[in-house]
C-alpha cells in the first residue's frame, strides 16, 4: 500500500507541496469501497473509491493552486475534515466483508503466482514503472521537475503551473485511494485509521529515496526502492526480535543522516560554487591585521 | 545519496541473512527438541500454574464466566433497538455460537518445549504487564514464546502474521488489532494449518470460526455489574455522559452501550445526556467534561469511563476544576491511576481487569490445548469491581 501512496507523495513533494491528508485519504477510499460492495458489487465500487481519492485530491489542488493556500494548511484541514467525515458515515464501525467472494477477492490479492510476486506487487510494480517513465521520458513529466525547481521560471517558459499543482494533488489522491483500496480489499476490512500510520512512512521513504523537500528534485523509482529498503530493514529488526523501540530509533537515525547529508552536500556545493580562488588567494596573502 | 542507498541495501540485506539464520537456528532447536510424546504430555499435565502470582498479589490464572448465563439468539439482533441487550448479542456473545472451521486437532503431547508466537497489538503499559503473565505461564511450561507487536498498526499486524505463519510454530496467539480485519486474519492463520488462539480483544464473529477458543475479559458483562453498582449509587436517577474507548474496537461499544442497554432495564430513570470519543489524552478529555458541566450544569449526575488513566485523569481534573464532588464516575481498570482515584474516593468504582491474567489465560489455554483437554470456544477472566473498600487487596499495580 504505502509504495503505491508514495508514487503520488512523490510528485507532490516533487512540485514542492506537501500531502497531509493521504492517510485519511486511504481510509476514507477503503470505507467508500467497501461500504458500497454490498450495493453496487466490486465493479463499481473499487472505481468509485478511486474517483473519491482524486475528487479529493482535485479540492486540495484548487485551493493550493488558485485560492494560493499553503498546502501544509489546506491538507491538515483536509486530513481532519476526512477523519470526521469517516467516523460519521461508519458511527464509529469498522466495515467488515467477511463473506465468500470478499475472501475470494482478498486470496487472488495475495496469491503468488510467481514467487515474491501477488497480484497486489505485480499492480505496484505496474504503477511504479508506468509513474517513473511518464515522470523521466515525457515532457508533461520532467515539467512537474521543472514547477518544482523554480515555479517563476516555469510559469515564464510557458508552462500552466497551477495545473501542474492541481494535476500532482489529483495523482496523489488517486494513489491514495488506489493504496487504501487494495489494502482493504486484502484485509476484507477497512478500519477506521487504517491509513494514520502511512502518512509518516511515507514521507519518511520519498526523502530518504532522495526527493528534495524544496522541490524540483527526486524520482518515484528511488523512492520505491527506499520503502524496499526500509521494509526490508524492519522485518530484519522483528527477525532479530528487536522491539518497537529499536524500529523507530532506526528509522529516525536514518532519516537524521539522509536529510544531513543532504544538507552537508548542499552546503560543499554552494561553497564550491561561490568560492572566487583569486579572491582567497588575495585574501590569504593579506598582512592579518594588527 | 548513490552511496548511502548502497550502503542501505547491503545493510538491510546481511540484517535479513542473519536473521533467517537465526530463524533456522530455532526450527532445528525445536525438531530435536520433540522427544517422547507421552512422557512429555505427562509431564505439561503434571504443571500446575494455579501457584502462579501476578504483580498485585493475585492468583495468576483464574478462569471465571463459566456460569454466565448464555441467551438465545434473537432471529435479527440489529432489529432490536440499542437500548436492548440483546442487540448486542453477536458482539457480547461472540464465539458462542461459532461454526469451527478447519480447526487441527490437538497433538496432545505435552505442552513442555512448544514454540509459541503471541502477536499483540501494540508498546503500552498494559501490553507489558500482559506479556509479562504471558511469559510467566510459558517459563512454567517450558514455552518458547515470542512475543511480537505491530505497535497499533495494521499493515505491520498483517505483515507479522505473515512472517509468523512462514515460521511454522506450534499456535499463533493473536490480539486482533480490528474486531472487523480479525476474520480474514483468522482465517490466513487458520488456512495454513497453524492453530490460532484469539485473545483480549473481542473480535468479529466470524473470527472465533477459524480460531481454537477466545480468551480474555468479558468486556460487557463486566460494564453490566458496573453499571448497576453505579445506578445504585445515583439512586436510579439522573442524567450521566459516556466517555467513549477508541471507535471500531469492542470495547467502543461494550463500555458504553454495555451500561446503556442493562440501566434500561435495571435503572430507567437515567438518562443518557451524552457520549464522545475524545481519544485517551488526559486533557482533551478534561476539555470534553468541562464543555459537559458547563452544558449540563447539575443535571450531569454520573460519568461512565472507558478507560481509568488518562480519561480518569482527565475526568477528575475538570471536576475538581468546577468544584463538582457530586458526580459519581466509574471506570475500565485496572490502572494504578484508576486504582489510585478509587482509594482517593474520585473514582466510585473500576473494573478488576488483570493485565497478567490476560496474557497468562491465553498461553494456559494453548497449553491446555498440547494436552488435549478440552477447551471452551470461550474463556473469560473472573468478573470483579475494585471499589474503596477492596481497593487495596489490588496494590501492587500492574501496570
Amino acid at each position: 500500500m504505502n509504495a503505491t501512496v508514495a508514487i503520488g507523495f512523490t510528485l507532490i513533494l516533487i512540485i514542492g507541496q506537501l500531502d497531509l491528508s493521504i492517510g485519511t485519504i486511504i481510509t476514507f477510499s477503503a470505507v467508500v469501497g467497501l461500504g458500497l460492495k454490498e450495493y453496487v458489487g466490486f465493479g463499481l465500487s473499487v472505481p468509485l473509491a478511486v474517483l473519491a481519492g482524486a475528487m479529493i485530491g482535485l479540492i486540495n489542488g484548487l485551493f493550493v493552486a488558485k485560492a494560493k493556500i499553503s498546502s501544509f494548511i489546506v491538507t491538515l484541514g483536509m486530513m481532519t475534515i476526512l477523519q470526521g467525515t469517516v467516523y460519521t458515515i461508519t458511527g464509529g464501525n469498522s466495515i467488515s466483508l467477511a463473506t465468500p467472494d470478499a475472501f475470494a477477492v482478498s486470496d487472488w490479492l495475495a496469491y503468488m503466482f510467481i514467487p515474491l510476486i501477488t497480484p497486489r506487487v505485480l499492480i505496484t510494480l505496474i504503477l511504479v514503472v508506468a509513474a517513473s517513465i511518464f515522470m523521466r521520458r515525457t515532457k508533461i513529466g520532467r515539467n512537474f521537475y521543472m514547477v518544482g525547481g523554480n515555479v517563476q521560471t516555469a510559469w515564464l517558459a510557458g508552462i500552466n503551473t497551477d495545473r501542474y499543482t492541481i494535476a500532482a494533488f489529483v495523482i496523489s489522491g488517486t494513489m491514495a485511494g488506489i493504496g487504501g483500496v487494495l489494502f482493504s480489499m486484502e484485509s476484507a476490512a477497512a478500519t477506521l485509521n487504517m491509513g494514520n500510520s502511512s502518512l509518516m512512512y511515507v514521507i519518511s521513504a520519498t526523502i530518504i529515496g532522495g526527493t528534495a523537500m524544496s522541490g524540483g528534485k527526486g524520482g518515484v523509482f528511488k523512492t520505491f526502492m527506499a520503502i524496499l529498503t526500509l521494509d526490508i530493514l524492519y522485518n530484519g529488526i522483528i527477525l532479530f526480535g528487536l522491539g518497537n523501540e529499536v524500529k523507530i530509533f532506526l528509522a529516525g537515525i536514518i532519516l537524521a543522516g539522509v536529510v544531513l547529508y543532504e544538507a552537508f552536500t548542499a552546503y560543499r556545493r554552494e561553497k564550491v560554487l561561490g568560492q572566487r580562488p583569486e579572491l582567497m588567494k588575495e585574501l590569504a596573502a593579506q598582512e592579518p591585521r594588527s | 545519496m548513490k552511496k548511502i542507498v548502497k550502503l542501505l541495501v547491503i545493510f538491510v540485506v546481511l540484517l535479513a541473512a542473519a536473521g533467517m539464520v537465526f530463524a533456522g537456528g530455532e526450527e532445528e532447536a525445536a525438531a530435536v527438541s520433540s522427544v517422547d510424546a507421552e512422557a512429555n504430555l505427562a509431564a505439561s499435565l503434571a504443571v500446575d500454574v494455579s501457584v502462579l502470582t501476578a504483580a498485585d498479589g493475585q492468583q495468576l490464572i483464574k478462569i471465571g464466566g463459566e456460569s454466565r448465563p448464555i441467551p438465545a439468539r434473537p432471529a435479527d439482533p440489529s432489529a432490536l433497538p440499542e437500548t436492548d441487550p440483546l442487540h448486542w448479542w453477536d458482539m457480547e456473545f461472540a464465539g458462542w455460537n461459532s461454526v469451527k472451521t478447519n480447526i487441527p486437532d490437538s497433538p496432545k503431547d505435552g505442552a513442555i518445549g512448544k514454540r509459541i508466537t503471541m502477536i499483540v497489538h501494540g508498546d503500552h503499559p498494559w501490553t507489558t504487564a500482559c506479556t509479562t503473565g504471558a511469559q510467566k505461564v510459558a517459563d512454567a511450561y517450558n514455552i518458547d514464546l515470542k512475543i511480537l507487536s505491530p505497535n497499533w498498526d495494521l499493515a505491520v499486524q498483517n505483515q507479522m502474521i505473515d512472517q509468523a505463519i512462514n515460521e511454522r510454530p506450534d499456535m499463533i496467539l493473536l490480539i486482533p488489532l480490528d474486531a472487523k480485519t480479525a476474520p480474514q486474519q483468522a482465517r490466513k492463520i487458520n488456512k495454513a494449518g497453524v492453530p490460532l488462539i484469539l485473545f483480549n480483544t473481542l473480535p468479529s464473529a466470524e473470527a472465533m470460526d477459524y480460531a481454537i477458543a477466545w480468551t480474555g475479559p468479558d468486556d460487557f458483562g463486566q460494564f453490566r455489574v458496573l453499571s448497576r453498582l453505579w445506578a445504585d449509587a445515583l439512586g436510579k436517577e439522573g442524567g450521566v455522559a459516556y466517555v467513549q474507548h477508541a471507535p471500531g474496537g469492542s470495547p467502543y461499544f461494550a463500555r458504553c452501550f454495555g451500561p446503556i442497554s442493562e440501566l434500561s432495564e435495571y435503572a430507567p430513570g437515567i438518562t443518557v445526556l451524552d457520549k464522545q470519543a475524545p481519544g485517551f489524552e488526559a486533557d482533551k478529555t478534561m476539555q470534553l467534561v468541562s464543555d459537559w458541566l458547563t452544558r449540563f450544569g447539575d443535571e450531569l449526575k454520573g460519568i461512565c469511563a472507558a478507560d481509568d488513566s488518562s480519561q480518569a485523569l482527565g475526568i477528575y481534573e475538570a471536576l475538581k476544576k468546577a468544584g463538582r464532588e457530586d458526580v459519581v464516575v466509574i471506570a475500565a481498570g485496572n490502572s494504578k491511576v484508576g486504582m489510585d482515584l478509587v482509594k482517593d474516593g474520585k473514582i466510585y468504582a473500576i473494573t478488576y481487569q488483570t493485565a497478567e491474567g490476560d496474557g497468562a489465560l491465553a498461553v494456559k489455554t494453548a497449553a491446555d490445548w498440547f494436552n488435549g483437554l478440552e477447551i471452551e470456544p470461550v474463556r473469560y477472566l473472573p468478573q470483579h469491581m475494585i471499589t474503596i473498600d477492596d481497593v487495596e487487596d489490588f496494590y501492587p499495580p500492574q501496570w
